[in-house]
């Protein structure tokens, strides 16, 4: 049985599950949706209920029947590598992959359902408020009106995108951001506006779940430090112990959003509370397992190579 | 007018130039010039920054 790992060539995070996986006797196929059609082919038939077939790429040939397990990495734009892109081929590509792919019994880390709610910022924070977590007061609002007072009433607020960083060129960040007191809140009515009760934190905390193992790691925050992700402190990434009240709301939201991964990002104020903030489904691992030693790619690796029930 | 987001925006980090290290469709992974697997030169991949949180694809922007 075969895992199939969607991702791109250049995404060496993979790379470091994949070394695990061949360490493990693990057969695999890498492939690149991006790819799809072109180096990257598929064919598959439906027959008598059901759809048979396989994929293939770099000479490399998987039934559809012998995946074990799926792992949605960084897969590249479907046929964004084709001789004729359009956006029609890669609805076209996309959804003969990922449809032929969700017709199989494989494991999924994430499903692609689960995997696309757990993206949404809002129904993050409630996740996690039911999960246990303690949760900043946030809002998400186009009324300027509403944006002022919920700033007047915590008086530190940050910004932060609700969806992540803006597509196009020239490429542009937006770091969660402490907004200035006397901000003009006029230009909300332009585009949706999240907002949230500033955590004057002493650390950051990036907790990532690989089915039931949780890897975490403490980074020390500078004094007025907003985002952990931006600004060299010096500081580096130690493991830390994980609070079995803290390890039962990551195992009630993992089971609440139907993820097998998950990267969570908290911040730990002065009495040592974790505060959630997000959790991503896809977040980055690997700058963890190199400053910390945390063996998480492998944790990877193992899921994917389990044999077991689709999820 | 923009949206108050916008406001808070910066030009990102440009996507280093990753020249010590390709992709070996043998092995499915990336490998040095000498043929070992990049990911066993862990100082290269802290350097070059391509496991960290803000080194999303342009597909991906949740890290």
């Amino acid at each position: 049985m075969t895992v199939l790992i969607l991702t791109c060539e250049q995404d060496v995070t993979a790379d470091m599950v994949v070394a695990q996986l061949h360490r493990r006797g693990v057969p695999l196929v890498r492939f690149d949706p991006a790819d799809l059609p072109g180096e990257g082919a598929l064919s598959a038939e439906y027959v008598r209920g059901e759809f048979r077939g396989y994929l293939s790429t770099g000479g490399r040939v998987v039934s559809m029947d012998g995946l074990r397990s799926i792992w949605v990495r960084r897969p590249g734009e479907p046929a964004a590598h084709a001789a004729e892109p359009s956006e029609w081929l890669t609805a076209e590509s996309g959804q003969a992959l990922y449809g032929v792919l969700e017709c199989t019994g494989a494991r999924w880390m994430n499903e692609r359902d689960a995997a696309a709610k757990a993206r949404l910022k809002p129904w993050q924070l409630r996740l996690a408020h039911h999960s246990g977590f303690p949760v900043p007061a946030t809002v998400v609002t186009t009324y300027p009106r509403v944006a002022r007072q919920f700033a007047e009433q915590y008086r530190h607020v940050v910004v932060k995108a609700v969806s992540g960083k803006p597509p196009g060129e020239p490429p542009m960040a937006l770091p969660t951001t402490l907004v200035p007191p006397d901000t003009d809140f006029s230009d909300v009515a332009a585009g949706p506006t999240l907002l949230q009760r500033y955590i004057a934190k002493r650390a950051d905390i990036r907790l990532t779940a690989v089915g039931d193992r949780l890897f975490a790691a403490r980074k020390p925050a500078e004094p007025g430090q907003v985002d952990g992700r931006y600004g060299d402190t010096g500081h580096t990434w130690e493991p830390v112990e994980v609070q079995p009240r803290v390890e039962r709301s990551v195992a009630l939201y993992r089971k609440l959003a139907g993820l097998a991964y998950g990267a969570f990002d908290f911040a730990e104020d002065s009495e040592g509370t974790w505060w959630f903030l997000e959790c991503n489904q896809g977040g980055q691992f690997g700058f963890i397992e190199l400053e910390t030693g945390q063996p998480i790619a492998d944790a990877v690796a193992e899921w994917l190579g389990a044999p077991g029930e689709c999820a | 007018m923009k949206p108050f987001a916008w406001n808070y925006a910066r030009p990102a980090e440009l996507a280093p130039v990753i020249d010590q290290y390709s992709y070996d469709s043998t092995l499915q992974l990336n490998v040095l010039p000498d043929g070992r697997p990049a990911v066993s030169d862990r100082t290269l991949l802290a350097a070059v920054g391509t496991t960290t949180s803000t080194a999303g694809s342009a597909t991906h922007f949740d890290d």
